[in-house]
């Protein structure tokens, strides 16, 4: 099956339409590396592999909402690229910045900036 | 050093930093058959070893479906490996010189990366484990997504795969009645209390292990700042439950304690509650300048000791010989 909707139903996701009553999620085929189904998942609370996440992605984000506290924003794999690392550094810089400023401590967040600055004014030229 | 005989400050007893790692396109253990999971062991014990050689000269390995039983509860003891990996198939583990480190495969996850200290190092533990982390990716292709960050058997330690915990020993707000509200308020802001063996297990002889629920959302220094915050605060008020005890009530805590020495240096038969809890007291009474105890074990070793699987060593003993065979050790050690 092609994963064909999954930005619609992200959207509506982040919506968050149904936060008092979780959407009922099935799929109809199973994970192609490891033969797991959406019920294996819901009987268990495993996944089979890696796989699985892409496989049930809408149900794995809807989960995982209930339990954490937002998308990863920690380590990356090196093999997993140089971007998605500078992106996220990036802002892992900003969200410090919001908190220095939250907490009225300008110094911090003065050196924060000028490091923000600099990483952009790199990445455009 | 062995973390339970490395020094702490008699409250926060050790620090644990574990990361949960998969490879890609491979079934997680649990969805591979006793045959398959041997497979995938060999296999990723192979490349952890052959590409990394400072890991092949620093870590010793064991393929635990070869151990005795009574060897895999002494690992089980000193937290090297998990319970879960004293029975089942296909698991090994490499453990580095000191016993601080170890890479347990097969456990829930393919690969899980523990460090473990004693005391309070929260920072270096996971410096540690987030070198040795970059080494084995060398290697291996972990399972990874943008979104989702490190994938796992179970969602709930997907992203960071991190989960950081420390041992605390708290007699103190044990004792004055305050320890449940403490909990409580604790559990509300995403933190996990446990006992001394993790998930599922009670918090006797006032062992708690603390460590952070969410994995996801949160980077690796804000999941481990947010546990030192709360760390900190418990810290602070088992230190003031202790004075208060020894400022309003230091005779009958003085008597209470030595009595639980006491029991121990002569007892001829000692269950496992009444070991935990007794040598709670004579940890605390040491770490109050109360008792000094000069045997060849710590009281926190005696306890690690004497845990019943641990006292057994594999063997079949009724109750009744376990606790006997506890009185002895205690008594010839404490
Ligand atoms: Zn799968």
């Amino acid at each position: 099956m092609m994963d064909l909707f999954s930005e619609l139903f992200d959207m509506f996701d982040g919506m968050d339409m149904f936060s008092t009553q979780p959407q009922k999620v099935s799929y109809g085929s199973a994970c192609p590396v490891c033969g797991h189904t959406w019920n294996d998942f819901t009987r268990t609370g495993r996944f089979g592999c890696g796989e699985c996440y892409k496989t049930f992605r809408n149900g794995a984000a809807q989960v995982i909402r209930q339990t954490q506290s937002g998308d990863h924003t920690g380590k990356i794999p090196s093999k997993y690229g140089t971007e998605i690392r500078a992106r996220r550094h990036l802002e892992e810089l900003k969200r410090q910045l919001k908190a220095a400023v939250g907490k009225e401590d300008y110094e911090t967040a003065a050196k924060l900036h000028a490091e923000i600055k600099s990483i952009e004014g790199g990445a455009s030229k | 050093m062995i973390w339970y005989n490395d020094l702490n400050d008699g409250i926060v007893i050790s620090t644990r930093i574990r990361l949960a790692r998969n490879i890609d396109k491979t079934p997680f253990p649990a969805a591979l058959d006793d045959k398959k999971r041997v497979e995938v062991t060999k296999k990723l014990f192979d490349s952890v070893l052959e590409s990394n050689s400072a890991l092949a000269k620093d870590f010793k390995s064991y393929d635990l479906d070869k151990l005795k039983k009574a060897d895999k509860i002494s690992m089980l003891e000193e937290h090297l490996i998990s319970p879960q990996m004293v029975e089942g198939k296909g698991h090994s583990v490499l453990v580095n010189k000191d016993k601080t480190m170890s890479i347990m495969f097969m456990e829930e996850d393919h690969i899980r990366l523990q460090v473990i200290m004693g005391g309070y190092c929260l920072d270096e533990a996971y410096d540690a484990a987030d070198k040795v982390d970059d080494v084995i990716e060398e290697s291996l292709t972990y399972a990874f997504d943008e979104k989702f960050g490190y994938l796992t058997a179970c969602p709930t330690n997907a992203g960071t795969g991190l989960r950081a915990s420390v041992m605390m020993h708290l007699p103190g707000l044990t004792m004055t009645g305050n320890i449940g509200r403490v909990l409580q308020s604790v559990s509300g802001v995403g933190i996990a209390v446990r006992g001394l063996y993790g998930e599922g297990t009670n918090a006797e002889g006032c062992m708690y292990q603390i460590s952070n629920q969410i994995t996801m959302g949160l980077s690796e220094r804000e999941i481990i700042e947010k546990l030192r915050t709360v760390v900190n605060k418990i810290s602070d008020m088992e230190k003031q439950a202790r004075e208060a005890l020894s400022q309003k009530h230091r005779a009958e805590l003085e008597d209470k304690l030595w009595r639980s020495y006491g029991v121990l240096k002569c007892a001829r038969s000692v269950t496992s509650a009444e070991a935990k809890t007794m040598l709670s007291d004579v940890m605390l009474g040491q770490n109050m300048g109360i008792i000094k105890c000069d045997g060849k074990m710590t009281p926190l070793e005696l306890m690690i000791k004497t845990a019943p699987s641990v006292i057994m060593e594999g063997k079949e003993l009724t109750p009744a010989e376990r606790d006997k065979k506890r009185a002895e050790m205690i008594r010839d050690n404490i």
